[in-house]
């Protein structure tokens, strides 16, 4: 037993030899016995030591035992500490009870048997070890308790955190099962697919979303298994039957039961970059154009001018003038067609008066061949010119597209019809310029319909940037005008028109091209009317 | 014809297509004075006489829009028109009165000097 085990025992008593004879009597117990004269000494002792038991003598001059047990009950502290009367005086049945009520434990009667008292402040001692070894071990328990709690709520804040952080993320985070049933959703993956948490969850990812993938599946989930990891780009189909592409990243959980994908909507930047291929490829173009030019332009003025010279020369006969005029005739061409490739692609700076039927007829005449070739019927119903004010380049752009897309809609042939006439606007003094380009092809999908008009949307999958209506709609509004479309259906037949109107406008509010850095090869510049 | 009494000026470092050049344009009843350089053509500029100047843009000391810009200094009223076998229009092109492709033909060359001159108030 150490000396932190031993139970404290409080005597009181006011002479000093019966307190020497408990001292003896209780010394074997090799507890620690505290020693009081009076009831303040022992009220002092219960102060500042634990105190198991009090033996306490009931008379006692100034304070008796009963006064001194009934202070220690109404004080918190030592309403449980145990406490043994010993009387020689009082001991009648009332007193006993007396003794009970003010909240004694034991009475001992005189003369004091030893064993008896020993017997008693051992049991009382023992209990106030016990008790504290119990309230140790509470206060313990539930300081271990407060720990745990606190480290618990710590890791759920962690754990909440960390999924609210996967919730802000834009990417699409999924976790699935080994046969492909989705465990995780994260608001990236609603956004990117347009399918909701509850009504994918459970479902087998790769089916919902009719993945494409780059390698065989087998070989993915072999690299998988091998690698835990896996990289590539997926492309898939969203809620609403857009096809998206992907990066994919892969990863096996370390208990091989689950997988983990971030998916990043890359279908954007591929456009984009296809798109700056492209770009780059009329820039390498209009280079090497530029070169070319040069060197056909020179001379081609050189001998258009000889020929020019040679035309009427007083010394050729008849049969050398008509060989002239052949070889004059044959250089038409070339610089006709030098005239559309390699002629000034630059816009001029300044907005001229444009005859939309010209410039439709010089559009349709580079068509010609791949009209003819798909078997195409031209119906051409110009009412008159439809003169307005503007960049040459630009409005070449715009109907270019609108008559390529027609001509690429019907592969098999049909009709294409090219409408120009004048109409008066509402208010009296400006006119307007509509134009109407119909074709019998394949028609417009109403789900395509609402995207026509959006940058690097195509249904021509490797052939187009996607640029062309979006390009062309924000030249015809620079004009102040409009660009609309109707696809109709009837009796297995489509017919798709596109309608731009062009308002007459005050020469002032165009000042500048819409796309200025465009390099789109082009007739020669303002002025060069020599071919209408 | 009474063009023969307006002297243009032509300007190419190429001699045969300025030679030409002249030449079509002398058939209209231009007078002709032709020099191979920007250099050459200030000398005679300021010898005076010259009614308009027809230059090529691509010379190899002085451009055409250089030629222009220091002709435009020392004579603001002095017609100029380029002419450029290139598909690309230099960025200050609009300091000449007209920039012209080469490829436009004789046609094109005649409606264009007629109308700079028209514009300066010389009547044919």
């Amino acid at each position: 037993m150490n000396d932190h085990d031993l139970a404290n025992i409080l005597m009181v008593d006011d002479q000093p030899g019966k307190l020497m004879s408990y001292e003896a009597i209780l010394g074997t117990l090799g507890e620690n016995l505290i020693k009081a004269r009076s009831a303040r000494e022992a009220l002092d002792h219960l102060l500042r030591n634990d105190i198991a038991v009090v033996l306490m003598d009931v008379s006692m001059p100034e304070i008796d035992g009963f006064e001194l047990a009934e202070m220690m009950r109404q004080h918190p502290r030592f309403q449980k500490t145990a406490i043994i009367f010993i009387s020689a005086v009082h001991l009648t049945d009332v007193d006993r009870i007396k003794g009970y009520r003010s909240g004694a434990v034991d009475y001992i009667s005189v003369p004091v048997i030893p064993e008896l008292l020993r017997a008693k402040v051992s049991v009382f001692a023992e209990l106030h070890r016990k008790n504290r070894q119990l309230e140790r071990l509470n206060s313990e328990l539930e300081k271990r308790v407060e720990e745990r709690t606190a480290q618990l709520r710590e890791n759920e804040d962690l754990l909440r955190e960390r999924a609210d952080l996967l919730e802000l993320a834009t990417e699409a985070i999924i976790v699935r099962d080994m046969n492909g049933s989705i465990l995780y959703w994260n608001s990236g993956a609603e956004a990117l697919y347009g399918w909701r948490r509850e009504e994918i969850l459970g479902k087998p990812v790769h089916e919902v979303l009719q993945t494409r993938f780059p390698a065989e599946f087998n070989a993915i989930q072999a690299e998988l298994h091998q690698t835990g990891q896996w990289e590539g780009n997926l492309t898939q189909i969203t809620c609403d039957g857009h096809e998206v592409v992907v990066a994919c990243r892969k990863a096996l959980k370390a208990d091989g039961n689950a997988i983990l994908e971030i998916n990043r909507d890359i279908t954007a930047q591929l456009k984009t970059e296809e798109a700056l291929r492209k770009t780059e490829r009329l820039a390498a173009m209009g280079r090497v154009a530029g070169i070319i030019a040069h060197e056909i332009n020179n001379p081609l003025e050189a001998i258009t001018n000889t020929f020019y010279l040679l035309r009427d020369h007083p010394s050729l006969d008849d049969e050398a003038r008509y060989y002239a005029k052949l070889g004059e005739e044959e250089l038409l061409r070339v610089a006709h067609i030098t005239r559309q490739t390699l002629g000034f692609y630059r816009e001029s700076r300044h907005p001229v008066p444009i005859s939309i039927s010209g410039l439709l007829d010089e559009i349709l005449e580079l068509q010609m061949r791949r009209m003819e070739f798909s078997n195409i019927t031209l119906e051409k119903h110009y009412r008159n010119t439809g003169t307005i004010q503007g960049f040459p380049v630009e409005l070449k752009q715009v109907f270019l597209n609108l008559i390529g897309n027609a001509a690429q809609a019907m592969p098999e042939g049909g009709t294409l019809r090219l409408h120009v006439f004048e109409s008066q606007g509402r208010r009296s003094r400006t006119g307007a310029v509509c134009i109407s380009i119909c074709d019998t092809g394949t028609g417009i999908a109403p789900d395509n319909a609402k995207h026509l008009f959006e940058p690097f949307f195509t249904t021509k999958s490797t052939k187009g940037t996607g640029l062309g209506l979006w390009i062309s709609k924000g030249i015809v509004q620079k004009y102040g005008g409009s660009i609309r479309f109707r696809s109709l259906s009837r009796a297995g037949r489509n017919v798709t028109c596109f309608q731009v109107t062009l308002p007459d406008v005050d020469l002032q509010k165009i000042k500048e091209p819409a796309f200025a850095s465009m390099t789109v090869p082009a007739e020669d510049m303002a002025g060069d009317s020599d071919d209408q | 014809m009474t063009n023969d009494c307006i002297t243009i000026l032509v300007v190419d470092d190429e001699n045969v297509p300025r030679m030409l050049r002249c030449l079509i344009l002398q058939k209209q009843g231009y007078k002709i004075v032709a020099a191979d350089s920007g250099k050459r053509a200030l000398q005679l500029l300021a010898e005076g006489g010259i009614d308009l100047v027809l230059s090529d843009q691509m010379m190899p000391s002085m451009t055409g829009t250089e030629l222009t810009r220091a002709i435009k200094a020392i004579r603001p009223a002095m017609p100029v028109i380029l002419i450029s076998g290139v598909n690309e229009i230099p960025a200050d092109a609009n300091c000449a009165d007209r920039f012209i492709s080469k490829v436009g033909g004789p046609d094109l060359l005649f409606e264009t000097v007629g109308e700079v001159l028209a514009a300066y108030g010389h009547t044919l």
